[in-house]
């Protein structure tokens, strides 16, 4: 009696048998692997399992022990979302012909559950590596020029996240002995630069900035599908490690609150329909980010990031399948390329208009009852700024994702700017889903409360907060409406913090190139020449010396001395005479043989006689 | 054109209704109010609208004068 699958293998050893299998056996077997992860999550009882100790492959340190499987309320929560989500986004996937595309989504997921379920820190890391490398195929099977560069970018930003989580996991095992995944010590000072180097690694992962510039610029690269997987696993898992890591950090309430307001202003200035979704997505890791740093001051903002988490990967998909749609129909994800879809696909806005209804905040959708619980712990912490802010980000998200970019891609013109027609059903029908658990969880929230870690009693529906939701909201439209002839997109890219690596990197990489390399050159000359002249003094040092006194003689006595003609002369036959390139040159081959030889002589001796000395 | 006059309408009934809704609870329900802005009538729907104009100006003064380069600004440079 096995007591434990990890529903992580469930996806990643189920890859396997993709390439096998054709047509509609493929098609039904897609879908029947997370309805099988899903219900072995709901089979599964808390505890902890798969633990492995390292003394079993033998190594020397056996007294760590990998943990495969730490089951409670928190990575519950998440398996639950995270294999949902992948039913939802596997159906998405489902016309996708390439059989690499479906694998590398399913490891994708697969590590996911893998970093939920991991109770140590290598098994962590090794899950956060797979997450990186599966997750960039998504990314490259767009196989577009443009794609392969901001993949490229993608992976070594995580590169960087990875080897400072694996400095980080390095120091904490130095410091403590132990390998265990649990919150770690936080405050100033040497002491705690295990803790700086993994949380700047979670960091990365979590897109706060100023490192999440990776994010705005590769999952709009990704293929349609891709960028819907994407959306939903890399950000989340990492609010996951930061709930576990470092709850109640301060330094992450304003980070989150940055992070909130700035990805709204670039997503404002975004061309690309999904770089705009992108922005909105980091802001939306903003307020998580936020809720994990509340923890010290209320439980109510670690319930609230976990809704929000769940609540956020369910609309930012479901709005990435709306915008994804339209570029698989159309071909075009530029503002300035779209316009009057209405017409064409009004199936796709309606559902669309789920998603953005939920980003907004607005009661009876999803966002409502999670949002409201973050900006709460704000009020109940006393931290005006941050509840401004993050209030504000609210109004931000309405704007840009509920109001800006169905405006312009469904209206804003008379006509259909391009020929268009509603997506296949498989696309439809898994963003109908996805928009029916957004207002599921918005008309029942108890659903979601119901699983959530701890005992905390919120009532998303006090009339106090639906009115000023209701009024946030409604007048956020007038705003738009009043500027909404501002708000046309103009066909431009944004620089970002990227700009630090795409740009200044390259320059810098020139003056490695161009001056450093030509000053180097210089030196290299300078001491070349040098060794030359001491070449050509000891051909004949006797000749050369006499060479030199007479050169000198020559110069000295030319003014005074009318027979300087005779220094002259006999210079020129000195010169003449000094042997030029008499010295035998050896082939360096020749030479790396010669010392070869030597040192296998020196060797023999060393062997023989060393031994026998001794 | 019909159908956006009836959405028109339905909007401008939910602006009323939201604020004389505002109206009642600030009257009638004494909620605890954590900062002193949430003692302000309507604040709200002052913050919604002022916000929503402000990120408006403000996001697109900083693209047009810093942030936005023409499209293959990082193939040329």
């Amino acid at each position: 009696m096995i007591e434990w699958i990890h529903p992580g293998l469930i996806f990643i050893f189920g890859t396997l048998l993709i390439p096998v299998l054709r047509g509609k056996w493929k098609k039904a077997y897609l879908l029947l692997l997370p309805i099988a992860a899903l219900i072995d999550l709901i089979l599964m009882s808390k505890g902890v399992f798969g633990a492995i100790p390292l003394s079993v492959w033998h190594i020397r340190f056996s007294e760590y022990v990998l943990t495969f499987g730490r089951v409670d309320k928190l990575s519950l929560v998440f398996g639950y979302i995270f294999v949902i989500a992948a039913f939802c986004m596997t159906l998405y996937a489902l016309h996708v012909k390439e059989d690499g595309h479906h694998i590398a989504a399913f490891l994708y997921v697969g590590s996911t559950l893998g970093v939920v379920f991991a109770g140590d820190l290598f098994s962590l890391y090794l899950f956060v590596e797979i997450m990186a490398w599966a997750s960039l195929f998504l990314i490259w099977y767009r196989k577009t020029r443009a794609s392969s560069e901001a993949g490229f970018r993608y992976i070594m930003v995580h590169i960087f996240g990875g080897v400072c989580m694996l400095a980080g996991i390095i120091l904490y095992v130095q410091n403590t002995g132990s390998i265990a995944f649990n919150a770690f010590d936080w405050g100033f000072g040497w002491s705690h630069l295990a803790s700086y180097f993994m949380l700047t690694g979670f960091l990365v992962n979590a897109a706060a900035f100023p490192l999440h510039a990776w994010l705005a610029d590769a999952y709009p690269e990704a293929t349609v599908a891709g960028t819907v997987f994407l959306s939903a696993f890399t950000t989340k898992s990492a609010i996951y490690m930061l709930l576990r890591g470092f709850p109640g950090v301060e330094i992450l309430i304003w980070l989150g609150a940055i992070t909130a307001v700035y990805g709204i202003i670039f997503a404002l200035l975004a061309n690309d329909t999904r770089r705009l979704l992108a922005y909105a997505l980091i802001s939306q890791g903003g307020y998580m980010m936020a809720g994990v740093g509340m923890v010290s001051g209320t439980l109510l903002a670690a319930d609230g990031a976990i809704a929000h988490a769940v609540c956020c990967i369910l609309y930012m998909g479901l709005l990435f399948m709306a915008a994804g749609a339209v570029l698989e129909m159309t071909g075009r994800s530029k503002l300035t390329e779209l316009g009057g879809l209405y017409k064409r696909m009004p199936a796709t806005f309606w559902l669309y208009m789920v998603g953005a209804f939920s980003i907004a905040g607005m009661p009876l959708f999803s966002g409502f009852i999670s949002k409201t619980m973050i900006i709460e712990s704000a009020a109940t912490m006393h931290l005006p700024v941050v509840w401004l802010m993050l209030e504000g980000a609210s109004i931000g998200a309405f704007l840009i994702a509920g109001l800006k970019l169905p405006y312009l891609t469904w209206f804003g013109k008379k006509e259909p700017v391009v020929e268009a027609r509603e997506p296949p059903w498989n696309m439809l029908a898994a963003m109908g889903i996805t928009a029916f658990l957004c207002v599921f969880i918005g008309v029942y929230p108890q659903a979601l409360y119901g699983i959530l870690p701890y005992p905390v009693e919120y009532a998303p529906y006090a009339v106090g907060h639906v009115v000023a939701m209701s009024q946030l909201l409604l007048f956020t439209f007038l705003g738009f409406w009043l500027l909404r002839g501002m708000l046309h997109a103009t066909p431009t890219i944004t620089l970002d913090t990227d700009w630090f690596y795409r740009i200044a990197g390259k320059r810098f990489i020139w003056f490695c190139e161009k001056p450093l390399l030509d000053f180097a050159d210089s030196i290299d000359k300078v001491l070349k020449d040098i060794a030359n002249s001491f070449v050509w003094f000891s051909r004949n040092p006797t000749a050369a010396s006499r060479i030199m006194v007479l050169t000198i003689g020559a110069v000295v006595a030319r003014p005074f001395n009318p027979a300087y003609m005779r220094y002259e002369r006999d210079l020129e036959e000195l010169r003449r005479m000094y042997p030029n390139e008499s010295v035998h040159r050896v082939a360096i081959g020749t030479g790396v043989l010669l010392v070869l030889m030597f040192f296998t002589l020196y060797l023999i001796i060393y062997l023989t006689h060393g031994v026998l000395w001794v | 054109m019909e159908q956006k006059k009836y959405l028109f309408s339905i909007f401008y009934v939910c602006v009323a209704a939201s604020v004389l809704a505002g109206v009642l609870v600030h009257v009638f329900i004494s909620s605890h109010a954590a900062f002193v802005w949430q003692k302000i009538p309507g604040f709200s729907a002052i913050y919604g609208f002022v916000g929503c104009i402000l990120i408006i100006v403000l996001s697109k003064a900083l693209g047009h004068h810093w942030l936005q380069r023409e499209e293959g600004y990082y193939e040329k440079h």
